[in-house]
């Protein structure tokens, strides 16, 4: 009974394997929580990785706008607000989202920042326990 | 008992003949848009192969970028469509994988939601490395070097750049290959926090050639918090201003 029970599941497993994340996208050493994120106060700087009309609505006091859709003319913007001393913390729209994760990685890549981490729970998670 | 068993099994099959069934032609696109494009579409075409009408519920794509339309919440047996997903490009690059969930009355479990992927490889036109560069306030203002390469699909033979600030000396040295530059930039003076944009011109396409850009900054680290004076104003505010973009030049 147990056996044809697990059945419909093992088949859904296989039937999706290509289409389901096993593994989590971003390393533990990149992300940080909202209470870390909030106790390194003015050492952080906060990067907004979503799209214009959300960023707009609302966002984290100080955050910078750097979204992929306007990169070339939002980076010179976000980058004299930078300094080697501070770590940069990018955040998105919900969990599942991964603008932050694609922001963090050309800010590490490209713009060869250090210490670039993505928000935990991103934009959700920080107005959680902030509002 | 043998007539309920009967008329169960008699039931099941009508059920399972009449069950709607929606056939994707392929769940996973490919996209590779050309230089300079805005968008990629991708068609996920569909048919009804079952006996009843299939409903759509939802359509949701997986990102802001990536927008869909379907032609009709209903199929019908036998009928045909598409669901369009328009991923906008802006000024992302390398491969980005997007996904559309449909969620349809489809009674099977396993296709009720269907994951439709669009997979587009972005040509990068000019490799750029480090996009980068800054120096301290006080550290000698020693050159630092920014490498350039053009994508076999991206043709230029010569780059010009050109710097938004006077305190920017910036230079164009060709590589050891074809389609490859350094860029040397240098501050004249670091005592100040300044930054600038420098334009990269590229020589292709002839008729509308791309610009790129390349930022540099002279920074002021900040003293801890506790070294602060009272009342002193957040890091922020005691930044430079961005700096200001060059303005398209005429073409070269």
């Amino acid at each position: 009974m147990l056996a044809l029970a697990c059945l419909p599941a093992i088949g859904e497993g296989i039937y999706f394997r290509d289409k389901v994340s096993w593994q989590s996208s971003i390393p533990a050493s990149e992300l940080v929580t909202v209470d870390q994120a909030k106790a390194w106060g003015e050492g952080a700087i906060w990067v907004d990785a979503r799209p214009d009309d959300e960023f707009a609505r609302d966002h984290v006091p100080g955050a910078f706008s750097v979204n992929e859709d306007r990169w070339n003319e939002l980076l010179p913007q976000f980058l004299p607000n930078w300094s080697p001393d501070k770590k940069v913390v990018v955040y998105c729209g919900a969990e599942s989202c991964n603008a932050a994760r694609e922001v963090a990685k050309r800010l590490r890549d490209e713009a060869q920042l250090q210490n670039v981490f993505v928000l935990d729970g991103g934009w959700e998670g920080w107005a959680k326990k902030s509002r | 008992m043998k007539t309920r068993i009967l008329i169960f099994t008699l039931l099941m099959s009508i059920t399972a003949a009449a069950r709607a069934e929606l056939k994707w032609e392929q769940t996973t696109l490919d996209l590779h848009p050309a230089v300079g494009d805005k968008a990629a579409v991708a068609h996920f075409k569909y048919e009804n192969v079952g006996k009843a009408p299939v409903h759509f519920k939802s359509v949701k794509a997986s990102c802001g970028c990536t927008t869909t339309q379907t032609q009709k919440e209903v199929v019908n047996p036998g009928e045909k469509g598409e669901i369009v997903a328009t991923f906008n490009i802006g000024d992302r690059t390398g491969e980005q994988v997007k996904q559309v969930t449909v969620q349809t009355d489809d009674p099977p479990p396993a296709q009720s939601t269907i994951m439709l992927t669009l997979k587009t490889t972005i040509p990068q036109a000019l490799e750029i490395r480090p996009t980068f560069v800054f120096w301290t306030t006080g550290e000698p203002p020693k050159p630092k070097k920014i490498s350039v390469k053009a994508s076999k699909d991206f043709p230029a033979k010569n780059i010009v750049v050109k710097s938004s600030n006077q305190n920017f000396e910036s230079k164009v040295e060709p590589g050891s290959a074809e389609g490859e530059w350094t860029i040397e930039v240098t501050p004249k003076d670091t005592g100040q926090p300044s930054g600038t944009a420098i334009r990269l011109e590229t020589d292709y396409p002839k008729d509308a050639p791309k610009a790129f850009y390349v930022n540099a900054q002279i920074t002021q680290p900040q003293p801890p918090p506790t070294l602060r004076p009272a009342g002193a104003a957040s890091p922020a505010a005691n930044k430079a201003p961005p700096p200001a973009i060059p303005t398209a030049s005429p073409a070269h």
